[in-house]
């Protein structure tokens, strides 16, 4: 039985896997996310690379949003930034992918800092207005550089591995064994988005984090109370920014091709809210679940979608799964506002009572 | 220590401060009275840096607070109880407090990302610190429970305790036991006096309870309509003819 383990000092308090079934549940995660791909379709091992990419999206707006309370609707525009950056200086300079994600990362960051201080001046709903207006300006920058962003027709994202002209997409092999790009990037996607999740948690247990929550629930206490509002924004934006620029950088070395909006437009940065609302705002957790709810419900909505009567025969499969996906997120809204987290911290508190129901 | 010299304050056209001075020694206890509406919120909003006053200087240590915001007041040591609780429902009261110390830390943000050693070991400082404050307010346990599900009567202690960990030379006290049953008025007028005796701490107590003023206070200004109608120890504040004709309603003695 899961029984908590008395805590004996304050070390214990801070540690991430304290007891036991902590444990277990994360050898048993990683054994997952090994096995995963060896055992998946390559459409499921794509897909995987896909919520990878989500998951460090919708951290950054976590960040952000969820923990800063900064409404954003212009999310995308710094998967913009973050997109477009590896794929000109792939092509432009030849910078190898591992460089070209932290750069990627900081070429949003730069932006988020730099439209911070007019962000400072707004609250909520007037935010998120300005805030698509940036979306609006990225892509415009975009497409009147044309010459090197290849403008409307959309540019090739080079993933070069910093060995003279080789390139990530060429299939590693051991003998007989082959591993193909997808694979390759699940590893490094994976790996991202664990370390991108370990950061958000590192904040949300910390100083830090506390004083981002501090102002998104009442900014004129925290200020009281010692935090800098202003300052605290600003580092949100940062730090959301960058991995947004990361996000970005792993959609376009994933896709190979990329075009300016769609993808990178309003139903973008709606999705991600959609995902961190859908997971629970506020925690890490959220925007992890969150995300991958959101990447698997479309597919999986896809194969229901067919067998839903009204619905496969008027409706395309893409809206197919946008309407079944508004449905769950209502149904969410509805019967669990904490959303994918309050979930879990239900089923959490059954086993902790558990033999007994309460 | 504090210096409140003559400020004003007005919102379009309603004066909630008009002229009011007052002093406070180091390790002072000083009361202020007055009718609701008196201007006495407005005073801490002055004194914290949420508003700034249109006329007069307030100065910590001889340092006029004017120049500085809000946070920078706050890590100058100024700490306070809002009069409507003004905690973060959905953290902790360990978390809730531990934001007390933000002021305090120094390890650089950026650190926090990883959580190292450095930053982790300062963390369980200030949990150390915080854990005798628990200890001192008798929140033990309520420590992990989210604020948002606890009775009133806890929810004082708790900002009482935020204000604490800010480590402050200065408290403001903002109506402490509006709301709670006689037996938590006396245990937060206890609370009040060991942090007199004890810690030193100089306090600014706003309160409704005449008694617990009576009782608790070195000194008493009195407020009516954002003027200043006294000011003195509390035997004199009980025969003062102005705040007997004005607040007493000359029901006392
Ligand atoms: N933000 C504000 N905007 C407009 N008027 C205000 C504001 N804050 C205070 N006032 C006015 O200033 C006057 C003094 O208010 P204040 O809150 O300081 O009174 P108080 O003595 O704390 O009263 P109470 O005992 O009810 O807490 C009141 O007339 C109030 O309406
Ligand atoms: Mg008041």
């Amino acid at each position: 039985m899961p029984t908590k383990k008395l805590v004996t000092s304050y070390e214990q308090d801070l540690k991430l896997f304290p007891d036991m079934w902590h444990k277990v549940g994360l050898i048993a995660a990683l054994a997952f996310l090994l096995v995963f791909p060896m055992v998946a379709s390559a459409k499921w091992v794509t897909i995987a690379n896909l919520t990878a990419t989500s998951i460090v999206g919708a951290i950054g707006l976590m960040i952000l949003t969820g923990f800063a309370g900064q409404i954003s609707l212009g999310h995308a525009a710094f998967l913009a930034v973050g997109a477009y950056t590896v794929a000109v200086l792939g092509n432009e300079f030849q910078v190898p992918w591992w460089l070209g994600m932290p750069l990627a990362g900081m070429a949003a960051a730069l932006v988020g800092l730099a439209i911070g201080p007019f962000a400072l001046r707004l609250r909520g709903l007037y935010l998120a207005i300005v805030t698509i207006g940036l979306l609006f300006l990225v892509a415009h920058v975009l497409h009147s550089f044309g010459d090197i962003t290849g403008g409307v027709s959309g540019i090739a994202v080079p993933m070069y591995t910093g060995l003279g002209d080789a390139t990530f997409d060429a299939p590693w092999e051991f003998g007989d064994y082959e591993i193909p790009f997808e694979k390759k990037l699940y590893l490094v996607y994976v790996t991202i988005a664990v370390g991108a999740a370990l950061v958000s948690k590192n904040i949300q247990r910390s100083d830090l984090g506390r004083a981002m929550i501090a102002v998104r629930d009442h900014d004129l206490a925290a200020a009281v109370l010692g935090v800098n509002p202003a300052r605290t924004k600003i580092i949100a934006f940062a730090l959301s920014s960058f991995f947004a620029g990361v996000a970005g950088a792993m959609f376009a070395y994933q896709q190979q091709y990329i075009t300016i909006e769609p993808p990178f437009d309003l139903n973008m940065s709606v999705q991600y809210i959609a995902m961190i609302v859908l997971g629970g705002i506020g925690t890490t957790f959220g925007a992890v679940a969150g995300a991958i709810g959101f990447t698997v419900i479309s597919p999986l909505a896809e194969s229901v979608g067919r067998h839903i009567p009204f619905l496969s025969e008027n409706l395309t499969s893409a809206q197919q799964s946008t309407v079944l996906f508004a449905v769950v997120v209502c149904l969410f809204l509805i019967y669990e506002p904490l959303g994918l987290l309050g979930f879990w911290l239900r089923i959490k508190r059954y086993f902790s009572a558990w033999p007994f129901k309460y | 220590m504090l210096s409140v010299q003559d400020i004003s304050l007005s919102f379009s056209g309603v004066k909630a401060l008009d002229g009011v001075s007052i002093e406070a020694e180091s390790g002072d206890l000083l009361a202020v009275i007055g009718p609701n509406g008196a201007g006495k919120t407005s005073l801490f909003n002055c004194i914290s840096g949420v508003y700034q006053p249109q006329k007069g200087d307030v100065r910590l240590e001889g340092d006029s607070l004017l120049q500085y915001s809000a946070h920078d007041i706050a890590s100058k040591g100024v700490a306070r109880m809002f009069q409507n609780l003004a905690l973060f429902d959905q953290m902790t009261v360990l978390d809730n407090m531990l934001l007390g110390s933000h002021h305090l830390y120094k390890t650089p943000w950026w650190k926090n990302l990883m959580f190292g050693k450095a930053a982790r070991r300062e963390e369980i400082e200030h949990r150390e610190r915080i854990e005798d404050i628990i200890d001192f307010l008798h929140l033990e346990q309520y420590r992990k429970m989210p604020v948002g599900i606890l009775p009133y009567g806890i929810l004082k202690r708790v900002e009482l305790g935020r204000a604490l960990a800010m480590q402050p030379k200065l408290l403001l006290l903002d109506e402490p036991a509006a709301g709670l049953n006689s037996e938590e008025t006396e245990d937060m007028a206890r609370y009040i006096l060991d942090i007199k005796e004890e810690l030193g701490i100089t306090q600014i107590l706003i309160e409704h309870e005449l008694h617990m003023v009576l009782d608790l206070a070195d000194h008493i200004a009195v407020l009516d309509f954002g003027k200043r109608i006294a000011f003195g120890s509390p035997d004199e504040i009980r025969k003062d003819p102005a705040v007997i004709e004005a607040y007493l309603g000359g029901e006392e003695e």
